[in-house]
């Protein structure tokens, strides 16, 4: 893969009646893309295909954030997240994320199945604050599993102060 | 023909028209002779381009046979394929693209739906179905979804609301039956327990009666004791004038003894100097005789003051012996009567006992009908809220209640601790003021959309309803122990 892009401050913003659908595989390689999800990563059909869906992986996201939603789909129950995507020219794009596990007739896991919607100002605004203060709890306390445990231990008790789970929480605001 | 596919059909028409060009040609080259440098030229573009028809023919049945294999899984329920690597400008490119957004479309619904729809059946009502994104008929069918997913949620929040309160009612109306029982049967002992009391006040009473007569009897004897003693007063008075008049009689006598012996004194004398004359003799002879009749007439007195003084003697003997009647009389009254306060005594003493008793069974369905409001308080928090008066009612502990206050500083300290069920009762009774406590602290939380605190609940009422019998079944015991001394 080529280098990461810079990140840029330009925001793009997702059609109100439009969704992005993407398929990965079981290891998070794009097998399927829709046309929304190429116009705004700004990646061809071709360089998404086979590509690892981390490539739109934002440096403003706490690394938590990721594993959450890959502990979460691994074990096959549905996840909702917001994220901050990055796009090939270094824009970025807020998304309400819904990711599904998908199984074959037998019931076997064998992909994984996203679609993001354009998330409401509010909410992104919450959000963009709660993931500051995670990422800053990761960078304090180092990388790997303690930077990964400090900044879950912010959204943690951010939930328990709300009273709230955590999909509670995402569909609350 | 009929029986060819649509690809071998398209095949076969090109492969036609080649050979008629071809047969075409041969006729022109060998009809006229010659053919022109131009005509072998326009013949080899010819063949050419028919050449890349078929190819682009061949390649949009290629994409053709993708798409319906895509659409004939779609039509059996499978959405997850999709068409990838489309080209730019393709011909099918469009066609392709357009299949895929409609996969997603439904794709998307599908996935929405069964969201919704899983997470609502946790009672996870607030993950409704998203139709930002979804077009058209999607969209509006979405909305009803979010209509009955939400009507589903409240069905299911009534439902798990109802199913505790169901259980808990349940729960509560049985131990409530069992509960009212024994207080049922403590007041058919307390009953029989006061019946026992009322008889032996009957006998009491009776007795007491008893006493008031027989101290009735003696008080007449005495009286009659008193009058006859004042009777003999009056006897001894006139024996003692009879006394007197005895001894007038003896200076009667006296006197004429005296007056006799003077005379014969005097007759002595005269008898000396004439004692021829014997007529003064006869005179002073006749004296003698006077007097000695005299002293017979007082003799006779004497004899007849005596007889009145016998009569008299032997009524007072008499009177005496019936004052030594009333008195034996009055001496078996009295002991009969200290026999009946014996006997008084008894019966008071055999009725303090019951009466004992009595108190301490009805303090017993006292204390226990007080757990009971106790108990029957925390399941009213059920529906009436945790800031509710009888929430606050259960916050008393085992301590500050009055069996509480009884069994640590009260009667019960005093005169149950040494029986040896008196030591059990403190686990349990803390216990029922513990787990109703818990249970109610847990009914502040939003217990009604979570069915593992609803369990949690349940089985702090449930060791509630346990501990209460212990403590019922311990009273009982306690009690039974301490009256087999009595």
């Amino acid at each position: 893969m080529s280098l990461r892009p810079q990140p840029t401050q330009h925001e793009k913003v997702l059609g109100e009646n439009d969704f992005i659908v993407s398929k990965t595989d079981l290891k998070g390689l794009i097998t399927y893309g829709n046309r929304v999800f190429i116009d705004i990563s700004g990646y061809s059909e071709q360089e998404l295909l086979g590509a690892p869906h981390n490539i739109l992986r934002h440096p403003d996201m706490p690394r938590s954030v990721f594993k959450l939603l890959w502990d979460t789909i691994q074990a096959k129950s549905e996840i909702c997240a917001y994220v901050k995507n990055l796009a090939k020219d270094g824009s970025f794009y807020w998304v309400f994320a819904n990711i599904t596990p998908s199984f074959d007739s037998r019931g076997n896991l064998i992909g994984y199945y996203s679609v993001r919607r354009k998330p409401k100002p509010e909410a992104v605004q919450a959000v963009s604050g709660l993931y500051r203060a995670m990422l800053d709890a990761e960078r304090r306390a180092g990388d790997g599993q303690a930077g990964m445990k400090a900044s879950l231990a912010v959204l943690h008790q951010a939930l328990e102060q709300k009273g709230m789970s955590y999909e509670e929480f995402v569909f609350g605001l | 023909m009929k029986n060819l596919s649509l690809g071998s059909r398209v095949h076969y028409l090109v492969a036609l028209t080649l050979g008629l060009f071809l047969v075409f040609g041969y006729l022109v080259a060998t009809g006229s002779g010659r053919v022109s440098t131009f005509g072998w030229a326009l013949f080899a573009v010819t063949a050419l381009l028919l050449g890349l028809t078929l190819y682009t023919v061949h390649r949009v049945l290629l994409a053709i046979k993708n798409l319906t294999k895509n659409l004939k899984a779609a039509a059996d329920g499978n959405l997850d394929q999709r068409m990838t690597g489309i080209k730019k400008g393709a011909a099918t490119g469009e066609l392709a693209w357009a299949l895929n957004d409609l996969l997603d479309q439904q794709e998307a619904y599908f996935r929405e739906v069964f969201s919704a729809f899983d997470h609502a059946s946790q009672g996870k009502t607030f993950r409704l179905a998203m139709d930002q994104g979804l077009h058209g008929a999607f969209k509006d069918a979405m909305t009803r979804v979010n209509v009955s997913v939400e009507s589903l949620g409240q069905v299911q929040h009534m439902a798990i609301k109802e199913r505790l309160i169901a259980r808990i009612t349940d729960l509560n109306s049985g131990n409530l039956i069992e509960n009212l029982k024994s207080i049922q049967e403590y007041l058919m002992s307390m009953t029989q327990e006061l019946g026992v009391v009322g008889q032996i006040s009957k006998e009491t009473a009776q007795e007491a009666e008893g006493s008031r007569t027989t101290i009735e009897n003696l008080v007449a004897n005495l009286n009659q004791v008193a009058e006859m003693i004042a009777q003999t007063n009056a006897q001894t008075t006139l024996l003692h004038e009879k006394g007197d008049e005895i001894n007038q009689i003896v200076q009667v006598i006296t006197d004429v003894a005296d007056r006799t012996n003077l005379l014969a004194l005097n007759a002595a004398i005269e008898a000396a100097h004439a004692g021829e004359i014997g007529k003064g003799f006869a005179v002073v002879a006749e004296e003698v005789r006077t007097l000695s009749e005299n002293t017979k007439d007082a003799a006779a007195s004497i004899a007849a003051t005596i007889e009145s003084f016998g009569e008299a003697t032997s009524r007072m003997i008499k009177d005496s012996e019936q004052v030594k009647e009333i008195a034996e009389g009055s001496r078996n009254a009295v002991r009969d009567f200290r026999s009946q306060v014996l006997k008084f005594a008894d019966s008071a003493k055999t009725s303090m006992v019951q009466v004992d008793k009595a108190q301490d069974f009805s303090f017993a369905s006292l204390v226990k009908v007080d757990h009971f409001l106790f108990k029957q308080n925390g399941y009213r928090v059920l529906h009436q809220g945790p800031d509710s008066p009888e929430a606050r009612a259960i916050r008393t502990d085992h301590r500050e209640c009055r069996l509480g206050a009884w069994y640590y500083q009260g009667q019960g300290a005093e005169q149950y601790s040494h029986v040896p069920s008196f030591h059990r009762l403190e686990t349990p009774h803390a216990g029922v003021h513990a787990s109703i406590q818990e249970a109610v602290n847990l009914l502040g939380t939003s217990w009604d959309k979570d069915e593992a605190l609803q369990n949690r609940i349940f089985s702090h009422f449930e060791s509630a309803e346990r501990a209460s019998e212990e403590v019922v079944h311990i009273l009982d015991q306690m009690l039974d122990e301490r009256h087999r001394e009595l």
